[in-house]
């Protein structure tokens, strides 16, 4: 029996251990792959580069932990870059889960800027209800929002107050794993109200992104780690997606490997028969 | 009535959202934005109703001694701690917020994770260049699968170009076609809910 | 490593997913059901406290403005079916719902999406440098042939034929990206499991 004959009974827990070590192995040792940036995302980073000081970002949170080591370190970066250029953060999500992840990552980066809640950033929790209630937000917030997260009632925080329509929000960032997520924040809000969209979409939606993106509805993308670690190397905090590139790098030159192999068993078995 | 009424409904509301629309006079915007505050409230219900399924399952599952109902048990342990967790303590701190952080975010994002490995078995055994269509698209996907990481910047700097080249022009063309068929089925969809023509999704019954 | 006993709780819950990969298992089982429960209850506490209390029954309640009776009502039907002579009243909640949301997706899937991605088709074949000008051309093309290919109410023959075979190209090669990120997406999950069990609980790095 040669070894391709072995391998088409290949027992796939032997794979497994070749991904784990290809994960493991980079994190470990780190290799220093330099981070290239790309335009989707520089258009993002450009975009909150050129608001002015107290401009108002909302940031919606639409992802719940299935999604988390690809967008929460997207959303630790964009905080990051919003406080460090002084800019108000109105947070929300589209998902149960997300706002508390949200908040998760305005617990680390607020105090680093001296950032103060109600003053300079918000989270006002969950809000079902997905494309009609983003219409209705649009339209007047006070409809919607009563109280933020912790039950505080909004009127009572300084940007609670700011905040009345479409045409008090600057951008909109939406962290985004799927439905409801950025096309509905294209579709239902930007094309009502004009408010300029950007997004950072887990890698698997991503391609999706693209017809927006050359139609000019979003602004710019960040997909998936890749993503988040351009903003990052951007942003200069290399963290978590930095440290992950190496891995990335790794595992997808042995998968490329593992479909060579594959094809080669095919051609094998073909010309067998 | 109780076939005709839920129509006029769908009806009523679906065709006034549409003409609201077009008239910008505050009384109809007004009304507008009330049946859209109206539908959010419903959803909640819908969330509701399904937990409560959830647990109407699992009870029968477990009075019913069906393979494996003891982890229907464990199923229903976690919802009560968590609703209670929320409830009495409320969902700012303390008990709710560890389950969160130590038990909802590690088994959420873990159970995704797995897929990774099914993946790269599935590269291995299944992603197979049978025919010139296929090859295509593993040609498109492992083009991608490089260009996309460090790696493949490090061995030509050109990658990610080429990479950015293929989503920006086949990839956008493609997927906007595929959008324009979808948003256009969607559309006479939703035309046939609103005329009363569709009505699968009111359940089923001679009534 | 670390003392930290949610880390650790976190670690094990971890590791007991990771066994299916082994083979199916208690401990396996066991974390599966533990997700399913910890994710409906904090679902149900967040949806009431972040919405329903606040925007439904406190203005009910302690405003007495009584309007909001109506939603809530209506949401209630949703449990209709308990009771079997009344079970035909979850239709109420259902249509209502499904009138609200389809107007606005034929009014804002052809504002939101239709127009302005036509527009975005419409790209200049002159007054362009040539590299624009084949990519421009790719697109138009791409999109034309796409959309043969879904037109089923003719056969496939002649002209239409080589579009719908063209077609099949094009959505070949978007796929094909696809299935690159798509596994891209996951490799990036398993690597945030590996990160927090390497740097938050082995404190390796």
């Amino acid at each position: 029996m040669n070894i391709l004959d072995r391998l088409v009974k290949f027992d796939r827990r032997i794979l497994f251990v070749f991904v784990a070590l290809a994960v493991i192995i980079p994190l470990l040792i780190p290799i220093g792959l330099p981070v290239d940036i790309t335009r989707p995302v520089k258009h993002v980073y450009d975009r909150v580069e050129s608001l002015p000081e107290g401009s108002i970002v909302v940031v919606s949170v639409d992802y719940d932990p299935g999604s988390e080591a690809e967008l929460y370190p997207a959303t630790e970066a964009f905080l990051e870059h919003c406080f460090r250029k002084n800019l108000r953060v109105y947070m929300m999500g589209l998902w149960p889960a997300g706002p508390k992840l949200g908040n998760m990552a305005l617990e680390q980066i607020a105090p680093k800027y001296n950032k103060e809640y109600g003053v300079d950033y918000i989270n006002i929790g969950y809000r079902p209800g997905g494309p009609v209630m983003l219409v209705s937000l649009g339209r007047n917030v006070a409809d919607l929002v009563r109280t933020d997260y912790a039950g505080t009632p909004i009127d009572s925080l300084p940007l609670g107050r700011a905040v009345k329509s479409a045409r008090d929000m600057d951008l909109v960032m939406t962290l985004s794993a799927g439905d409801p997520g950025v096309l509905h924040w294209i579709i239902y809000f930007s094309a009502r109200y004009g408010t300029p969209i950007a997004t950072a979409t887990t890698a698997i939606m991503a391609p999706q992104q693209y017809p927006y993106l050359s139609s000019r509805q979003l602004i710019g993308l960040l997909g998936g780690l890749k993503g988040a670690a351009e903003y990052e190397t951007l942003v200069e905090r290399k963290a978590r997606a930095v440290a992950g590139m190496d891995s990335q790098s790794i595992v997808h030159l042995l998968l490329v490997a593992f479909i060579i192999l594959g094809n080669m068993v095919l051609l094998y078995q073909r010309r067998k028969k | 009535m109780k076939r005709t009424l839920p129509i006029v409904i769908v009806f009523a509301c679906g065709f006034f959202m549409i003409i609201a629309f077009f008239i910008p006079l505050r009384g109809f915007q007004d009304v507008s934005q009330t049946l859209q505050n109206w539908y959010i409230g419903v959803i909640a219900f819908f969330v509701f109703i399904g937990i409560f399924n959830l647990v109407k399952v699992n009870v029968d599952k477990i009075q019913r001694r069906l393979r494996d109902w003891q982890y229907n048990v464990i199923l229903l342990i976690f919802l009560a701690i968590m609703m209670i967790a929320g409830f009495v303590g409320r969902p700012g701190g303390g008990v709710f917020l560890y389950l969160f952080e130590n038990f909802h975010i590690p088994l959420g994002a873990t159970m995704f994770s797995l897929l990774a490995f099914f993946v790269a078995s599935a590269a291995f055994r299944a992603f197979r260049a049978r025919t010139p269509e296929a090859t295509l698209l593993l040609i498109a996907a492992v083009l991608v699968m490089i260009g996309r990481v460090p790696i493949g910047y490090y061995i030509w700097h050109g990658f990610p170009d080429l990479v950015e080249w293929i989503m920006t022009v086949p990839n956008t063309a493609a997927k906007r076609g595929i959008l324009f068929g979808a948003d256009l089925g969607l559309i006479s969809m939703a035309l046939r809910v609103l005329l009363g023509i569709e009505r699968s999704y009111m359940g089923g019954g001679k009534e | 490593m670390s003392v930290n006993v949610g880390v650790w709780i976190a670690s094990l819950l971890t590791l007991a997913i990771y066994s299916f990969l082994y083979k199916d298992n208690p401990f396996y089982k066991i974390a599966e059901n533990i997700f399913v429960g910890v994710s409906a209850g904090y679902w149900a506490v967040i949806l009431w406290f972040d919405f329903t209390w606040p925007n439904l029954f406190e203005p009910l309640i302690r405003q007495g403005n009584f309007i909001y009776l109506i939603p809530i009502i209506v949401g209630l039907m949703m449990f209709a079916p308990l009771i079997h002579k009344i079970s035909w009243l979850i239709r109420i909640p259902l249509t209502f719902t499904m009138g609200v949301a389809m107007s606005l997706v034929i009014l804002q899937r052809i504002q939101g999406e239709i127009f302005p991605q036509l527009q975005a088709t419409f790209l200049p074949l002159s007054g362009v440098s040539p590299a624009q000008l084949i990519s421009n051309l790719l697109i138009i093309v791409g999109v034309i042939t796409t959309l043969i290919y879904f037109y089923f109410s003719k056969a496939h023959k002649g002209i239409l034929g080589v579009g719908a075979k063209l077609g099949i190209w094009f959505m070949m090669i978007a796929f094909g990206a696809s299935f690159g990120y798509t596994v891209m997406a996951r490799i990036s999950l398993l690597i945030g499991r590996v990160y927090f069990l390497l740097h938050n609980w082995l404190g390796l790095i």
